[in-house]
């Protein structure tokens, strides 16, 4: 039976649901599921850790694994691996999974695939597809070592309501700081908005809001509807929006129930990073913009006259 | 400070691509240097514009990338060494980055510069990969560098939590994020300059290693074969009134696609 390692994924103490999409995703498999949870006092997510699905839960709690440093947090999953005896080693979609599964797969002489969207066990056969060149085709991908390290698109599997599993927890021991690589500072994105790649709903902001007092006007529609706020690469670039707004190719990837484009034309690096979004809704003035080739709902329009309509028919709808 | 960049040629993104059984049709693709590569270019000659230092490019692929080098040179950069050996053509992030780690020993660079991903792989691997292969400190997702001295940089990571500032001693391997800067356009006084510039080419044994020897024997995994991609088809687009045409957007958002 394969195995599965599973790498929890938490932010700001809080398990997330990546986590329990790839353990069902595993446990579809008919796999074997571990979970590995890094990080500092985490030990009370335990019953989360089980419930999420998995039967054994590797722990690494120790005060110098508050703030995120690769080298550490990598050898802390590659320790797991080693003594769950791991086939499948999956972090959800994030940056810290994006930092370590090189390193793991590299000190484990593992195959390494990042932004997959499917596996394949057949015997001791493991295969894997995942999209390339910005979205634009897909590869299927044939592992030869007996392990793989992979990173999983946003989205990609689903979580099973009914999962459960059992608490049997293994305590790894804190690794050694990363002395080459120290982590000074933490400037944290604003508290209390809502993460990209959890939101159920993703509204986007894109270069038609011009300027600051747009920008304000589209975020207002975010927090009406308690959405993810992102940002096309050109708000970014104009500095109307934060770095870690960025929807797209190079910043996040997204998956939401319903993803609002407004004011963004639709560039391929934009939309490689929305486009598996179940619902989209695109308000651009152009009608050629390339964002309607990929919308569900199109809307040919100023958004500064759009806007103000959606809120006020969403509230209508909502009361 | 003496700065080591890796750029790679990938295929230009905003080509139509079709596949035809399991390969991608190579007939009218054009190629380019990969994006964020561009950014680690840039970012190298900044530091040695800023604070100083000898910059070399490093580039595996075929004889096209020569045109990419000297572009890279036009942009400030000071030598280039091409790296073309037809055993690599199917090679994966690993044994790329075994190679690249050849290329390291052969100089003492202090500091490497990659782009965080290729857009024709979007795998995001070799560049961590190559500090795994020498034991070096590795920041990825950077979006900005600092010289602290001669064997400290500060960087600034994208992370999941927010910004993070990560001081690293040298020598040591970054990615680049798009976002670190915009590459310049070079010069044309820089164009004629570039030139007349050496090349440094080398196949794996003017490198003084093998195919074998990096791993190309054991790939850990190979592509099998591309397909195309499911395409979202669009969907229902409404000009006129906006209130008129909003007012019917939301109803079928909430009635139709039940999302709402």
């Amino acid at each position: 039976m394969a195995k599965v390692l599973v790498i929890a994924d938490i932010k700001q103490g809080v398990l997330k649901g990546s986590t329990s999409e790839l353990l069902s995703k595993a446990r579809s498999l008919g796999a074997q599921t571990a979970v590995v949870a890094v990080g500092s006092n985490i030990e009370s997510l335990t019953p989360d850790l089980a419930a999420a699905g998995s039967d054994t839960q590797y722990i690494a709690d120790d005060p110098g694994l508050e703030l995120f440093s690769a080298g550490p947090f990598a050898s802390c999953v590659v320790e797991a691996a080693k003594q769950f005896e791991a086939d499948l080693i999956w972090f959800g979609f994030s940056e810290s999974g994006k930092a370590c599964a090189p390193r793991v797969a590299a000190q484990l002489s593992a195959a390494c695939a990042t932004e997959i969207i499917d596996v394949t066990l057949d015997g001791d056969q493991i295969e894997v597809t995942r999209p390339a060149i910005a979205n634009k085709v897909m590869q299927r991908i044939k592992v030869n070592s007996r392990q793989l390290v992979a990173v999983v698109r946003a989205g990609a599997f689903e979580a099973d309501e009914g999962i459960t599993g059992t608490q049997n927890v293994v305590k790894l021991s804190p690794p050694a700081a990363d002395l080459k690589a120290v982590i000074k500072e933490l400037v944290s994105d604003a508290s209390g908005e809502i993460d990209l790649g959890d939101a159920d709903v993703v509204i986007s902001v894109g270069r038609g809001a011009k300027d600051e007092a747009g920008v304000e006007m589209v975020k207002e529609l975010a927090s009406d509807l308690a959405a993810g706020f992102g940002s096309s690469r050109a708000m970014v670039d104009g500095g109307f929006m934060a770095h870690n707004k960025q929807v797209g190719q190079t910043g996040k990837i997204v998956a939401p129930t319903l993803y609002m484009a407004i004011g963004i034309s639709g560039a391929i690096q934009h939309l490689a990073g929305m486009t598996g979004s179940k619902t989209i809704l695109a308000v651009n003035k152009d009608p050629e913009a390339p964002i309607f080739n990929v919308a569900d709902y199109g809307i040919v329009g100023d958004l500064f006259d759009v806007v103000p309509i959606l809120r006020e028919e969403i509230k209508k709808i909502r009361s | 400070m003496k700065i080591l960049t890796t750029a790679k040629k990938v295929v230009d993104v905003e080509l139509t691509l079709h596949v035809e059984n399991g390969a991608i049709v190579e007939d009218g693709l054009q190629y380019v240097i990969n994006a964020w590569d561009e950014n680690a270019v840039e970012a190298s000659v900044q530091l040695k514009e800023n604070n100083g230092a000898e910059t070399t490019l490093v580039s595996i692929g075929n004889s096209d990338n020569t045109d990419m080098i000297r572009k890279c040179y036009a942009m400030g950069i000071d030598n280039g060494i091409h790296i073309d050996d037809p055993a690599l053509e199917k090679a994966d992030s690993f044994v790329l980055a075994k190679v690249l780690a050849k290329v390291y020993e052969t100089g003492e660079y202090d500091l490497i510069i990659t782009g965080k991903q290729a857009q024709d792989t979007d795998s995001g691997q070799t560049g961590i990969m190559l500090a795994e292969v020498l034991g070096l400190p590795c920041v990825s997702n950077v979006i900005a560098i600092e010289v602290i001295d001669d064997q400290n940089i500060k960087v600034s990571r994208l992370g999941d939590a927010g910004t993070e500032i990560v001081e690293v001693a040298l020598p040591g391997v970054v990615t680049v994020s798009d976002s670190i800067n915009e590459p310049r356009l070079p010069a044309m006084r820089g164009i004629m300059m570039a030139k007349k510039k050496k090349i440094v080419s080398l196949d794996l044994a003017g490198l003084g290693t093998s195919y074998e020897d990096v791993g190309g024997n054991a790939l850990t995994s190979e592509i099998v074969e591309f397909m195309e991609s499911e395409t979202r088809q669009a969907g229902q687009k409404f000009e006129g009134d906006a209130a008129e045409i909003t007012v019917k957007v939301v109803d079928l958002l909430a009635n139709e696609a039940k999302v709402l």
